[in-house]
């Protein structure tokens, strides 16, 4: 341990002494005041791979968004509009009245890094590949929603995809539009010869259907071992080369919008954890970086940072306490309601994330942004579960629940344990669960923090049912529906099966949530919340309003889950050598920096 | 033998003169009674500390990550508890854990070591080849891999992993301990009046190795201490509320102890309470060293 202590301090050490180095050549990259090297980090992937591909796919290939790797559009991510992009590969796109097709017309300039031109072809091969990894407008599962029916290459720069309209959705060009598009030239040995052959036999039935399926998915591994020998990128850098400490990546000249990429290099640095983020930050030595979890005494020190300068932003997502009603006495909607006033979010929200959330003002299953465009003046009327400890005790009273010698107990008077459950390293939900710990221990509620190894572990023991409450990412918009399917999808027993919607019993398929299958909801009467929500995968945003008033109203209610905190979208950004960042709240925070730069908004510091 | 030979009058005079020894051992070095003190102090600490406050511990939620003031001397944590009181609750864990470490490697390590040394021939050469065994493997890296399988839910669990994986060292020593005392004049002597081998091992040979087998215990705790804070720290562990290794973990990783004054007090809490421990440790051995063995004596 000693040794490993030492070992660990030693690699801090030299990890330290790196980043020194890199700050240096960031001063020296500079030409004047302005900066040539643009130094950031991808928050979204702890420790680069030097031997890993510039394959997009690859779960540590070394291919950054916006950088050098390009989709056909920028998703805006917009609050109540999932089909707004920023131009990429595509320029123009028109999108079906219906949402049967959209037909996308490419960049009249659009080069890749070794100047051949970037074709319809390569869309189409992209497309194929997007099919092996299960995208969501490319799925190969019979009956998916919002899946392509057929790819028609028009011209050489037009090409158009139409929509299975068996089973719509108001995403499909989302889908579409959100795709990775490689290098035909490169890429076109991935896929076999006969490969949209097997996509039309696995669009059938039965058994050669099933092997087609199979077959396909098997092509899908070949393309995450799949090494270009070099980078060709559409996008405005290339990659130069990646060892431990950073990836390097070279201005392309032959990018459509060469002319406004201000950086000459871009240099992502490696790290391992969020106290190296802060040291770069505090250090000036990154020019933007992604939101990174810090407590209030490291942000400050961030903002006291030469150049330093934050944009916050809306990010579509919220954390809940989510309960699986399986389990007694989380079954009783009265013992839910009293914890939900028993815990008070804003003590949450300012232990575990101080500036990355704001404290949820009720339970309505959305981010109290997009709710207030949705349902508006309707989010003042529902309940707001304020912190109130007689509420708390009134509906634990209700809920049959005793109180013996300042403890509560279950009806039998069997002890009452909330055991809350968090994958390790996340910190926030874990430091948020210690803090409801206490303040349920301190109501006379025992309860308990239990970690497990790692989120994919974490989502796999919650399906299985094998947690009371666990915290629950929920309110993941922007499109109506996937914020739904969190609280009233397949993690509540409702699927949809080539477009019919199918409730499974609690426990049954992944319905871990168990909520019952109908609720009556005051003032609107008894609705089922999943085919409700599965009907927000097809209708317009007219027709969505109504109907998302009534999710939020029913999950309001009957509480599958506490909404605790929305998140916010802190960027971190340095005015010391580029300027031209994003407005505070603009959608482009909610895009890679990448994209910032190839619009030509990022300029160098005159 | 020996007990056949003494009257209770003689083997009173020798534990007066026993203890006597040992107080003019404390004097002569005044450190090593600090050493004595703040061993006691912890395990005052680890037995009665809990009782001192409530569960859960009272907590300040406008105090968050503070560094150390007249209220709170060490400062508070992230959840805006106080440093002190964290330290001094999570030593039972910790505690406990190292002991239990601590027992089993010594148990384990002296039987087999004794054993091996005393009985020579296939056992000893068995036992020998699984010992080199065990110290080939990488404690850590076994405990890395360990953790992902295994969870530790308490200290007991996690003194037991520790244990089983640390008698090695000891094994070794006391074999070669045996071997040389077995070769002794009065173990010739026991063995040449028909004693038993378990009259041999438990009356003759186990008392001479005692103080080595204690010193290698206390030291074992040490270690206990250090590899279950190191685990918590990497948190490779399921999370505990309540531990010193969860303190410096929550401190760098969550408070940013290593970026910003007002949790250096929260990182310092734990690392003093390690380093108190280590020196009471060492005092006190350096204390039983000389007590045991006379010819260190200066006088």
């Amino acid at each position: 341990m000693k040794r490993l202590a030492a070992v660990v301090a030693l690699l801090g050490l030299a990890t330290a002494t790196a980043a020194c180095s890199g700050g240096t050549t960031d001063k020296s990259g500079g030409s004047g005041g302005g900066g040539g090297l643009f130094t950031t980090i991808d928050v979204n992937r702890p420790g680069l791979d030097a031997s890993a591909p510039a394959n997009p796919w690859h779960p540590k290939g070394n291919s950054f968004l916006g950088y050098n790797a390009m989709k056909l559009g920028w998703v805006k991510n917009h609050v109540t509009d999932p089909n707004q992009f920023y131009p990429a590969i595509a320029e123009k796109w028109e999108i079906a009245e219906d949402n049967s097709s959209i037909t996308m017309h490419l960049q009249p300039n659009a080069k890749w890094s070794d100047g051949k031109p970037v074709t319809a072809e390569d869309v189409k091969l992209s497309i194929g590949i997007a099919y092996t990894q299960g995208s969501t407008a490319f799925a190969i599962t019979p009956g998916a929603a919002g899946a392509a029916a057929d790819v028609e290459v028009v011209d050489d720069r037009t090409i158009k995809v139409t929509q299975d309209m068996s089973n719509p959705s108001s995403k499909f060009a989302r889908g579409v539009l959100d795709s990775i598009i490689v290098p035909a030239h490169v890429w076109n040995s991935v896929l076999p010869a006969d490969f949209w052959e097997k996509l039309k036999t696995s669009r059938g039935t039965g058994d050669g259907a099933e092997k087609a399926r199979e077959e396909i998915l098997a092509v899908g591994q070949k393309v995450l071992a799949f090494k270009p020998p070099n980078d060709v990128s559409a996008g405005p850098f290339t990659l130069e080369r990646v060892n431990p400490g950073e990836a390097l990546l070279l201005k392309n000249k032959n990018f459509f919008n060469a002319a406004n990429v201000a950086p000459d290099q871009v240099k992502f640095l490696n790290y391992s954890g969020n106290e190296q983020i802060w040291n770069y930050l505090t250090a000036g030595k990154l020019d933007q970086s992604g939101f990174v979890a810090a407590p209030t005494d490291v942000m400050n020190r961030i903002k006291q940072a030469p150049g330093s300068h934050l944009i916050k932003g809306f990010s579509p997502v919220a954390v809940g306490m989510a309960f699986n009603q399986s389990k007694k006495p989380y079954d009783n909607v009265h013992v839910r309601r009293g914890l939900a006033h028993l815990i008070d979010r804003q003590q949450v929200t300012k232990v575990a994330s101080p500036e990355g959330g704001t404290a949820a003002v009720t339970t309505s299953g959305m981010h109290q942004k997009p709710a207030q465009e949705w349902i508006g003046s309707e989010l003042s009327s529902l309940e707001p579960y304020a912190h109130d400890v007689a509420k708390a005790e009134t509906e634990f009273k209700e809920a049959g629940l005793q109180k013996k010698n300042g403890k509560w107990t279950l009806a039998d008077g069997s002890p009452w344990k909330v055991t809350m459950h968090a994958p390790s390293g996340f910190s926030d939900w874990i430091s948020a669960q210690e803090n409801i710990k206490s303040q349920l221990i301190e109501n006379g509620v025992d309860a308990e923090v239990v970690t497990v190894a790692d989120y994919p572990i974490y989502l796999e023991e919650i399906a299985a049912g094998k947690y009371d409450v666990g915290f629950w990412l929920m309110a993941l918009g922007p499109a109506p529906y996937d914020i739904y399917q969190r609280l009233y999808g397949a993690s509540n027993g409702w699927t949809n099966v080539a477009g019919k919607v199918k409730h499974s019993p609690a426990g049954k398929a992944g319905n871990w949530m168990g909520s019952s299958e109908e609720i009556d909801v005051e003032g609107v009467g008894k609705i089922n919340p999943g085919e409700l929500t599965e009907k927000l995968n097809a209708a317009s945003a007219e027709e969505a309003r109504p109907i998302m008033s009534q999710l939020a109203k029913a999950a309001n209610q009957d509480l599958p889950a506490i909404q605790l905190w929305d998140y916010v979208n802190t960027q971190f950004t340095n005015t010391s050598r580029f300027t031209g960042w994003p407005e505070q709240d603009s959608d482009l925070l909610r895009l890679p920096a990448g994209v910032w730069i190839q619009l030509g908004l990022v300029k160098k510091k005159q | 033998m020996s007990v056949l030979l003494e009257s209770t009058a003689t083997s009173a005079a020798m534990r007066r003169n026993f203890w006597s020894g040992v107080w003019r051992v404390m004097k002569r070095k005044p450190s090593r009674l600090v050493g004595v003190v703040l061993m006691a102090g912890f395990v005052f600490m680890g037995l009665f500390g809990p009782l001192f406050y409530g569960d859960p511990l009272p907590r300040d939620p406008s105090m968050l990550t503070r560094p150390p003031s007249w209220q709170h001397w060490l400062g508070t944590d992230d959840q805006g508890r106080d440093v002190i009181a964290l330290v001094v609750t999570g030593s039972r864990y910790v505690l406990l854990a190292a002991l239990v470490t601590a027992v089993i490697t010594v148990v384990l390590g002296t039987a087999i070591g004794l054993f091996s040394g005393f009985k020579r021939g296939r056992w000893d050469t068995v036992l020998m080849r699984l010992t080199d065994m065990k110290l080939t493997i990488p404690g850590l890296p076994l405990l890395l891999v360990l953790s992902t399988v295994w969870k530790f839910n308490s200290a007991v669990q996690m003194g037991l992993v520790l244990g089983l994986l640390s008698w090695g060292g000891v094994a070794r020593a006391v074999r070669a301990q045996t071997l040389s005392l077995r070769e002794r004049g009065f173990i010739e002597a026991a063995r040449g009046l028909g004693l038993s081998t378990t009259h041999i091992v438990g009356k003759e040979l186990l008392p001479s190795m005692a103080p080595y087998i204690a010193m290698n215990m206390l030291i074992a705790i040490t270690g206990g201490v250090y590899s279950q804070v190191g685990l918590f720290f990497l948190g490779v562990l399921p999370y505990e509320s309540n531990n010193w290794g969860q303190m410096l973990n929550t401190a760098v990783f969550r408070s940013g102890a290593l970026t910003v004054p007002s949790a250096l007090g929260f990182l310092l809490g734990p690392l003093l309470a390690i380093l108190l421990l280590t020196l009471a440790i060492v005092l006190v051995v350096d204390a039983m060293d000389e007590i045991f063995n006379p010819r260190l004596r200066e006088e």
